[in-house]
């Protein structure tokens, strides 16, 4: 599944930046995270529950991000499994600056979910997801607005 | 009663309750009581309970198992893994159509829900927490769900097990016919059409999940497995030969079944995991799937991508077929067919037309799918073969503008070319196809309903009549043909008859709720004229029953039917001797009717078989053996080819898309009737079975292989709401070579209805360019025709 959007945040590029690449700051915006720890500069574990429709699932995360140009693309790819069921996911931030100084994110995402989440949760799944991730981008702007 | 003469009336009295009589279910008043025994009502002292971690990925590498939190909680006894098997040489295991399958994986798992550990535990509560405590580490590969794109050269090759030789996903190759003539024979007809047909994957659905109790006895080394097998015995000497055990030292014991449609025919992993699990543990462990497990990890039935020619005169004279197929079997091929035939007995696709040309081909594809091929109802394959040739006839009378009535007609075989070769190679053995079809017309008013049909067009409405004139091929199997991994296909029974004039007979086929008990029994008191009261009818229990093949493919009655006719006719041919021994004449003066023999021409004397009975032990002839049974293995001289033609009458919501089948006429005719009363219950259920893929179920998957029909709210199951009221009718056409003349009837309507339900459907919607809808016809399907021909209201 592929999911895209931007969202305009007012602070500049430079704190968007750090935020983005902050693995707990960006991890806890993560849909349904309920506990985030950095292994390193880079790499974070957290737990999420996630659910669609009368499913629920408690998915244990790994995740990295990485830079792929310095102050403006970094992607976050996250591995996650609960019991029967897995996710797979990288999710690309693009941020370019606003003429009042504020920063605009570019966002795209491909997710993929597999298992009894996809399987009992389809007709859901893509709404849902959609959703979700566009939680993520707003928390991210409402974090970094406060 | 001679054999293969029609049997329009009951020859013996109700009393009696032989052939012909609608007797009542012997097996009912435990079933409406709720007193049935099913595999979850049984509790073993001591029993244990096992679980199963299933994959979230359809095609993944596993890189580890880390079973160390699961076994930390109270209960948990044990996890089984692929390389635990391994150890044993257990991690694979035969399919019945000479493939492999795993019970666990060791390095790799092939879709989605495929089994990948095992946890045993004190309770199902707890096994369940344990399974969700094993982590698996997964490293995700590249899905195929498209079996064409299997095909393609430079496809993952998705089982790497079958050496460098066979580096690609195709499985075998079947043909069958005359490819050159039948080309010929195309390339010279005046019309010639072809059509991409698709019959989706569909699943059963039993309302029984599987399961089984494996109890291993360490101190008598007995295995005794109680499950839901549609063929114990077949299972018994498979689990002898893998797992090395005694054949004398395992019983299989199948109790009552809820329903087995052929998805109780193949060996499960759950199954050899319990009896690994009761092995190690010493107890009985007891596995039974949940509802969404048994929808997406048990053998599908179908996923079969046709592609038909037919070639025909201007006329409407039929002279050739040729059908192209991709079969898309999962990840190993376990079709339960019998092993000669891998694409089933599909080449019965000429059906009921005289084809002087056909040729058919099929190739079995690999995917990341579950495995399987089973029947779903149909006695291998023969549901495609039907639909196929049912929706191509149609098309060719829509094409030139005749009525589909008048072209079935006009291309039957006719009743006097029986017996009749099939271009593909069948001996098809007695029919009246016109007879049918022609008292179905009767039954439904097709000059009227055309009549309306028109006058509905001219406003706009969307009315549709479809017929479908189906044979089927049932009874595996004769001997010289059929064999499953190398078991010849004859089945039995074995009868005795007690001094009271009480009888037992035990069959070698099972009961998922056909009524074996009724029926069965119903054969003997129409050959030896005993009441149905006073005959028990046992099945089962591998320890007792004598040996076979299983009940699937409508093969009961055919094969293990006229096991017993003849098992009890050689009770019969004993009685002689001991009647003339009693009366003191001679066996030729002896006349049989009602039950006794009597000396002819003196009525008076006689003696009845229960006097007969009680004279076999307390009063035989010198020279002769005690006692009064017989046993008879059956090896059918052909199969036996049921027909029928079914009218259906479709209305169609302009603005919805929602197909509504106003009305449904099946003629059916499985030659003799045993009970009409049960014959009738299985074409109402057949034709509910038929109804269901045509409208509703599809197990569809998206492209990572996941399987979005995971319940019933996905994998969508017709109630008594939305099933139409079915009229039945019948003919009587009996098989020649049947004991008692009959054919079987439990999958003829689920293999005839679908097509004439489509039939229907494209009858409404031809006038619109509309010459194909594949199954299921859901409202979203239709709608989106209609809304592309610009005539949603």
């Amino acid at each position: 599944m592929h999911f895209e959007g931007s969202v305009e945040i007012a602070a500049p590029r430079s704190r968007v930046w750090a935020f983005v690449i902050d693995p707990v700051e960006a991890g806890s915006c993560g849909p349904g995270v309920e506990s985030v720890e950095a292994s390193d500069a880079t790499h974070f574990k957290a737990r999420a529950k996630v659910g669609i429709g009368f499913i629920n699932a408690r998915f244990v995360l790994d995740g990295q991000i990485v830079t792929v140009t310095e102050s403006e693309v970094a992607e976050v790819k996250a591995h996650g499994q609960a019991p029967g069921s897995a996710v797979d996911g990288t999710a690309t931030m693009r941020l370019s600056d606003r003429s009042d100084g504020g920063t605009t994110m570019n966002w795209s995402a491909d997710v993929n979910i597999a298992g009894t989440l996809a399987s009992l949760g389809a007709r859901l799944i893509e709404g849902t997801a959609n959703k979700m991730i566009g939680q993520t981008f707003v928390c991210m702007k409402t974090k970094l607005e406060a | 009663m001679a054999d293969a003469t029609v049997q329009e009336t009951p020859q013996t009295t109700a009393a009696v309750g032989g052939m012909g009589h609608s007797v009542k279910r012997k097996e009912d008043p435990r079933f409406i009581r709720g007193q049935g025994e099913y595999i979850d009502d049984i509790v073993l002292p001591g029993m244990l309970w096992l679980d199963i971690v299933r994959s979230p990925y359809a095609h993944a590498t596993i890189k580890g198992i880390d079973a160390s939190e699961a076994l930390k909680i109270p209960g948990v006894l044990a996890v089984i893994t692929g390389a635990d098997l391994e150890k044993a040489g257990l991690h694979w295991m035969p399919t019945l159509a000479g493939d492999k399958q795993m019970v666990l994986p060791t390095d790799t798992v092939m879709y989605q829900a495929q089994e990948v550990a095992a946890v045993v535990a004190t309770s199902r509560y707890i096994a369940a927490d344990g399974a969700a405590a094993v982590l698996v580490d997964y490293e995700p590969l590249p899905v195929i769900v498209d079996p064409f794109k299997s095909l393609e050269p430079d496809a993952f090759v998705l089982r790497p097990d079958r050496g460098p030789d066979k580096a690609n996903n195709h499985i075998w190759h079947w043909e069958s016919g005359d490819r050159a003539a039948t080309d010929t024979a195309l390339e010279a007809a005046e019309v010639r059409l072809s059509e991409d047909i698709y019959i989706p994957r569909i699943h059963v659905a039993s309302i029984e999940t599987c399961g089984c109790i494996a109890d291993w006895d360490a101190v008598r080394g007995q295995l005794d497995l109680h499950m839901t097998s549609q063929a114990p015995h077949v299972i018994r000497t498979v689990l002898a030969l893998v797992s090395g055990l005694p054949e004398q030292n395992i019983r299989v014991k199948t109790h009552d079944i809820g329903g087995g449609f052929g998805g109780k025919v193949p060996v499960y992993p759950g199954y050899v995991l319990a009896v690994v699990a009761s092995l190690t543990t010493g107890k009985p462990v007891k596995w039974i799937e949940d509802r969404s497990e048994n929808l997406q990890a048990d053998s599908f039935a179908r996923d079969y991508h046709m592609h038909v020619e037919l070639g025909a005169t201007k006329a409407g004279k039929i002279s050739s077929l040729k059908v192209r197929t991709v079969a898309d079997h999962g990840y190993t091929d376990s079709a339960a067919d019998p092993s000669k035939f891998p694409a089933g007995l599909f080449n019965v696709i000429t059906g009921s037309y005289d084809f002087p040309n056909a040729f058919v081909e099929v190739d079995g594809v690999y995917t990341n799918k579950p495995p399987g091929g089973v029947a779903y109802r149909c006695s291998f394959r023969v549901t495609e073969a039907v639909h196929a040739i049912e929706r191509m006839v149609d098309i060719l009378a829509h094409d030139i503008g005749k009525d589909p009535a008048q072209l079935r007609m006009e291309n039957f075989i006719q009743p006097e070319q029986f017996p009749y070769k099939s271009p593909t190679g069948w001996e098809y053995d007695s029919g009246d196809y016109p007879r049918a079809l022609k008292k179905a017309l009767d039954m439904i008013g097709y000059d009227d309903l055309r009549k309306e049909q028109a006058e509905k067009r001219a406003r706009g409405e969307l009315m549709g009549i479809g017929i479908s004139s189906f044979t089927e091929i049932v009874g595996a199997g004769p001997s010289h043909d059929f064999d499953i991994i190398g078991i010849k296909m004859f089945d039995s029974c074995e009868i005795r008859v007690h001094p009271t004039g009480k009888v037992i007979a035990r069959i070698g086929v099972q009961s998922q709720g056909q009524g074996h008990e009724t029926t069965f029994a119903q054969i003997i008191a129409e050959e030896l004229g005993f009441p149905v009261a006073d005959i028990k009818i046992e099945y089962g229990d591998t320890d007792t029953a004598p040996y076979g093949l299983g009940t699937y493919a409508s093969r009961s009655t055919p094969v293990a039917g006229a096991a017993t006719a003849v098992a009890a006719r050689k009770i019969r041919d004993k009685s002689r001797k001991i009647a003339a021994h009693l009366l003191e004449a001679s066996e030729d003066d002896l006349e049989w009717t009602n039950g006794k023999f009597s000396v002819k021409g003196s009525p008076d004397k006689s003696k009845t078989i229960q006097e007969i009975a009680f004279a076999a032990y307390t009063n035989h002839p010198a020279g002769m053996e005690a006692g009064l049974e017989a046993v008879d293995y059956y090896d059918p001289p052909n199969l036996t080819f049921p027909f029928g033609s079914y009218i259906c009458v479709v209305d169609i919501d302009r603005g919805t898309g929602q197909v509504t089948v106003r009305r449904f006429v099946a003629v059916d005719d499985c030659g003799n009737i045993i009970n009409p009363m049960i014959v009738d219950g299985q074409i109402h259920g057949g034709l509910t079975m038929g109804f269901a893929p045509a409208l509703y179920e599809e197990i569809a998957y998206d492209e990572l292989g996941n399987n979005l029909a995971g319940t019933f709210m996905d994998y969508l199951l017709p109630t008594a709401v939305e099933t139409p009221a079915w009229e039945t009718g019948k003919t009587i056409t009996p098989s020649p070579h049947h004991p008692i003349g009959a054919k079987g009837v439990g999958e003829s309507a689920t293999v005839g209805a679908p097509p004439a339900i489509v039939n229907a459907v494209v009858d409404a919607l031809w006038h619109l360019g509309v010459r194909n809808v594949d199954i299921p016809m859901t409202p979203q399907k239709i709608w989106a025709i209609l809304n592309e021909k610009g005539v949603t209201a």
